[in-house]
């Protein structure tokens, strides 16, 4: 009777703490409806009490983001000129000196409890949460894949070459919760119905974990975008692109649109990798060689095997990159890939003449 | 003795699928502060400390990184290569930001290998966590000793 009697107090005494916290929520948490203004122009009426980022993404203005909230990627940085409050301090590892004193904030910490002015890039309008089909999944060597994603809603996707969407990994195995990576789009702008990515393995990685061992031909799959601002001028100087591994991605979706234009512009595309097996599209690229009179292409091996009988360019990308530019003055230099290779080749680079405002680069870190 | 609060929430950042596929514990049961507490110890017995095996580490990296995937000699022997990765992850034990992916593969003169990232130095040198055994980049303090010479 005592353990009864026991049971009934403490049973009461929890559904009595459980009533107040739905009261505090509803009258204390409350914050009613709060004004976002983006860009002193579009206005957006929200419920208060989500965070920055879920609230403008529940209204289809999308900021990337890898970490799907949890503050840990970064990448959902947002201006925030009034209403955002005290800095906290799960933002403050990520928020450099600059940014903090460009009131730039991280969007997935900041809660919406009183209206906000905001300001993001206007390009940010253009993002759109698009749902599609794996068309093709090809190996494209033992550790890249090329995806293929029929568009289903919506059916059309607008870019510019050079772009990059955030596709979402599912919940699998011991992933309990969606995380959403960042890959370039590598198929041409006018394939509109259509993206593909190129994706190489991360030794544990949540999303490339699930694209080579999960993922299959049929199956649908969520991405937004499209993001980035790394795309060529429209000027007619002569081009250097470098990359390696999945950094080919960009420059593939490029490639294809210059041929679909006939563009006459001058271009050499140093590609390196370590041995003959990392190599791929080249039969594709050599073929656009024939279409394209400016374009060259100059695969570079690191460390060639002896079975690769390889008598193309050899060494550090830098140092082909070296050899290959003579005399930058005038010229651009595009590059995608590790912040290591940027900031060699960009040092080589300036060397030769293509100094920093004429270099453009997609950095993977 | 009973793990804290904070300890728990570090755990559960450290678990496959929090922040990695695969992440920071592998097999191992213990409580993180049991893991660097053992992992200070076998340092001490190897004649070394996790600071100065951080130090070597981050050495091996700036080097791995500047051969941007060629593999690399270093001055004791070892040969060190570098494998970029797109993509940061951020520390798990929280407030350290975040840390470029990829991996340093460094092999000893006598042919052994250990594989570590630019997040593995952080977690050793500030946090004295060398990650759980069984983990892809579990760094065993003697097994690097022995590496270092």
């Amino acid at each position: 009777m005592a353990t009864l009697t026991a049971v009934a107090v403490v049973s009461g005494i929890a559904g009595a703490l459980a009533a107040l916290l739905v009261l505090a929520e509803r009258f204390i948490a409350n914050y009613g409806e709060c004004r976002i203004t983006i860009n002193g122009e579009k206005t957006l009426t929200v419920p208060g009490g989500r965070s920055l980022l879920e609230s403008l993404a529940a209204e289809k203005v999308f900021i990337p983001s890898a970490c799907g909230g949890r503050g840990t990627c970064s990448y959902c940085k947002v201006k925030i000129l009034e209403g955002g409050g005290p800095l906290l301090p799960t933002e403050l590892p990520l928020l450099s000196e600059s940014d903090r004193a460009g009131e730039v904030r991280i969007s997935c910490q900041v809660k919406v409890r009183n209206d906000l002015r905001i300001e993001i890039p206007e390009e940010l309008f253009n993002v759109r949460e698009y749902r599609g089909v794996v068309e093709r999944i090809r190996d494209l060597t033992h550790d890249i894949k090329e995806l293929r994603i029929r568009l289903v809603e919506p059916d059309a996707i607008r870019f510019t070459a050079g772009q990059y969407i955030q596709l979402r990994a599912p919940a699998y195995g011991e992933q309990r919760e969606p995380v959403y990576r960042a890959y370039s789009i590598s198929s041409p702008p006018s394939d509109g119905g259509a993206v593909e990515l190129i994706i190489r393995l991360v030794p544990g990685g949540i999303c490339t974990t699930w694209v080579f061992d999960h993922l299959k031909e049929g199956d649908e799959v969520v991405f937004n975008g499209p993001y980035g601002e790394f795309r060529l001028t429209d000027s007619d100087a002569e081009m250097v692109w470098v990359a390696g591994g999945s950094g080919m991605a960009p420059f593939w979706s490029m490639v294809r649109q210059m041929a679909e234009h006939g563009s006459q512009r001058t271009c050499t595309y140093l590609f390196g990798a370590l041995t003959k097996k990392d190599l791929f599209l080249v039969d594709e690229l050599r073929e656009l060689e024939d279409r394209l009179p400016g374009f060259r292409f100059a695969p570079a091996l690191s460390k060639p095997e002896p079975g690769d009988e390889w008598d193309g360019e050899t060494g550090l990308i830098t140092e082909v990159a070296d050899r290959a530019v003579e005399q930058g003055t005038g010229a651009e230099a595009y590059l995608c890939g590790s912040g290591g290779m940027i900031k060699a080749a960009c040092a080589v680079l300036e060397q030769k003449g293509i100094g920093a405002d004429r270099t453009f680069y997609d950095s993977f870190t | 003795m009973k793990e804290t609060p904070g300890e728990a929430r570090i755990r559960e950042r450290m678990k496959p699928g929090v922040l990695c596929a695969d992440g920071f514990l592998g097999d191992d049961r213990r409580r993180v502060g049991e893991i660097i507490d053992a992992d200070r110890a076998a340092a001490e017995r190897a004649g070394t400390t996790l600071d100065a095996l951080a130090d070597r580490l981050g050495g091996v990296l700036d080097a791995a990184v500047a051969g941007l995937g060629g593999r690399v000699e270093l001055p004791g022997g070892q040969t060190a290569v570098w494998r970029e990765a797109m993509g940061r992850i951020p520390c798990p034990f929280g407030g350290c930001g975040t840390f470029p992916k990829g991996e340093v593969e460094l092999t000893g003169p006598g042919g052994e290998t250990v594989r570590f990232t630019p997040l593995s130095v952080h977690l050793l040198a500030e946090h004295g966590f060398a990650q759980g055994r069984g983990s892809r980049y579990r760094l065993e303090p003697a097994l690097l000793a022995r590496l270092f010479g």
